[in-house]
């Protein structure tokens, strides 16, 4: 079984068909809510251990999206969506380092294939206009027709754009990233791929930090003072 | 050395990922001998609505998961070490405001025992001088009295011996008038008689 090939159903639950890479998401939120878990059951006022390395990761995250948004009460509004996206996307990516990633039936990295990525996106694209309606209420839709009536076309296209982009960006550096690798697993299997897979690594991590950024960035802008 | 050995551990564990990688493969294979076949390449299908849904209800499933036992829970802890810091920043801020008054009410205690203490050995200086003064007196009040008495008693002894003496005196007189006047006596008696008085005399005067 080689990388690509599994783009079907690996069982049904009742009616329903689950796809191989449904099997990896479930094992990724169960690993992060594991780690969650365990960080957070006996909180203690001095942090030490997972707790420490947890609230670090959060807090950071939290951070991070208020010095990006600028205002804090639309970053801790947003907070929690934003730290999913990174997290489920980070580990999503890593779990394509695994050996047996895309060889074992029901282990595929779900961030290969574009119908989760665009989830993700469409996820963000509502996120948007729920952050951009609920600042500003009705107000909010004079921004299509900003400055002017004849920008509307342009500002829709904008609107499509965004969703678009991150769902593309995140697919084709993750399904290239698997591609290669899996080709150089084929052509040279010992040692070489690791190079690839030591990059994986860092684009990994890249790409998730650039849907979050540009998912918190978009938020910002339809939640700020802009429209 | 330490570079190296992170070297040799990091070709270690790309030798592993590889070693494992063929394992996964060869046991999707159904057992089949490496080496495998060549990647298909061929991207997955557009628009499965399947996995577009399941996606987003596990999505939410993880956005409950981080918000129940992620951000819930460090931000009941921010609020708890918010409180406590606070809590800890007024009683210590109390603290240093009694301290500071004990202090203060230390240094007037001390003050006023340092004055006290001053008044107290400038009493006992003063009465301690004046006991001196006191017992200085007697004394020399006793020594004139004993003065004057053991003055009067030698006086009074010079007197009685004087008085004595006197008395001895008029004895050996006596007794000496009736030696000679009691029989008649000669040269030699008479010098005997003296030598025998100054002998009794010499007892008696001494």
């Amino acid at each position: 079984m080689i990388f690509g090939m599994w783009d079907g159903v690996l069982f049904h639950l009742g009616p329903i068909p689950v796809d191989h890479l449904i099997v990896t998401e479930w094992v990724v939120i169960a690993f992060i809510g594991l780690i969650a878990m365990s960080a957070t059951k006996n909180m203690q006022i001095v942090p030490r251990g997972l707790q420490n390395g947890f609230e670090a990761m959060i807090l950071w995250t939290y951070d991070f999206f208020t010095q990006l948004m600028d205002e804090e009460h639309v970053a801790k509004k947003w907070a929690p969506i934003l730290t999913s996206f990174f997290l489920f996307i980070l580990i999503s990516n890593y779990s394509g380092l695994i050996p047996g990633a895309a060889h074992i039936q029901g282990f595929q990295p779900p961030t290969s294939n574009w119908n989760v990525t665009m989830t993700l996106a469409l996820i963000t694209f509502f996120s948007i206009h729920v952050a951009g309606f609920s600042e500003h209420g009705g107000h909010y839709l004079h921004h299509f027709v900003s400055p002017s009536w004849a920008m509307l076309p342009l500002n829709l296209v904008e609107e499509v754009a965004h969703p678009l982009s991150l769902t593309v960006r995140l697919f084709g550096n993750i399904f290239g990233e698997e591609t290669v690798v899996a080709y150089l697993l084929f052509m040279a299997p010992f040692l070489v791929p690791s190079a690839m897979m030591g990059l994986g690594l860092l684009l990994g991590a890249i790409q998730a930090i650039v849907f979050t950024i540009l998912s918190a960035s978009y938020i910002a802008a339809a939640a700020g003072a802009g429209h | 050395m330490r570079r190296n050995k992170k070297f040799c551990l990091s070709v270690l564990l790309c030798t592993l990922v590889m070693v494992l990688g063929f394992a996964a493969v060869a046991l999707a294979s159904g057992g089949a001998a490496v080496p495998i076949e060549a990647p298909a390449g061929k991207t997955p299908a557009f628009g499965n609505l399947y996995v577009i849904g399941w996606t987003a209800v596990n999505f939410f499933v993880l956005l409950a998961l981080v918000y129940k036992f992620g951000y819930g829970p460090i931000n009941a802890m921010l609020e708890q070490r918010t409180n406590t810091i606070e809590g800890s920043l007024k009683h210590a801020e109390e603290v240093k405001v009694e301290v500071e008054q004990m202090r203060k009410e230390t240094a007037a205690n001390l003050a006023e025992s340092r004055k006290e203490a001053q008044e107290i050995v400038g009493r006992a200086t003063k009465a301690a001088e004046e006991a001196k003064n006191e017992l200085l007196a007697k004394a020399k009040e006793e020594s004139t009295a004993m003065r004057n008495k053991a003055n009067a008693e030698i006086q009074a002894a010079t007197a009685q011996a004087k008085v004595e003496l006197r008395d001895t005196a008029v004895t050996l007189a006596i007794m000496a008038a009736e030696k000679v006047l009691s029989r008649a006596i000669n040269e030699a008696d008479q010098k005997n008689m003296v030598k025998q008085f100054v002998a009794e005399a010499g007892d008696l005067l001494c």
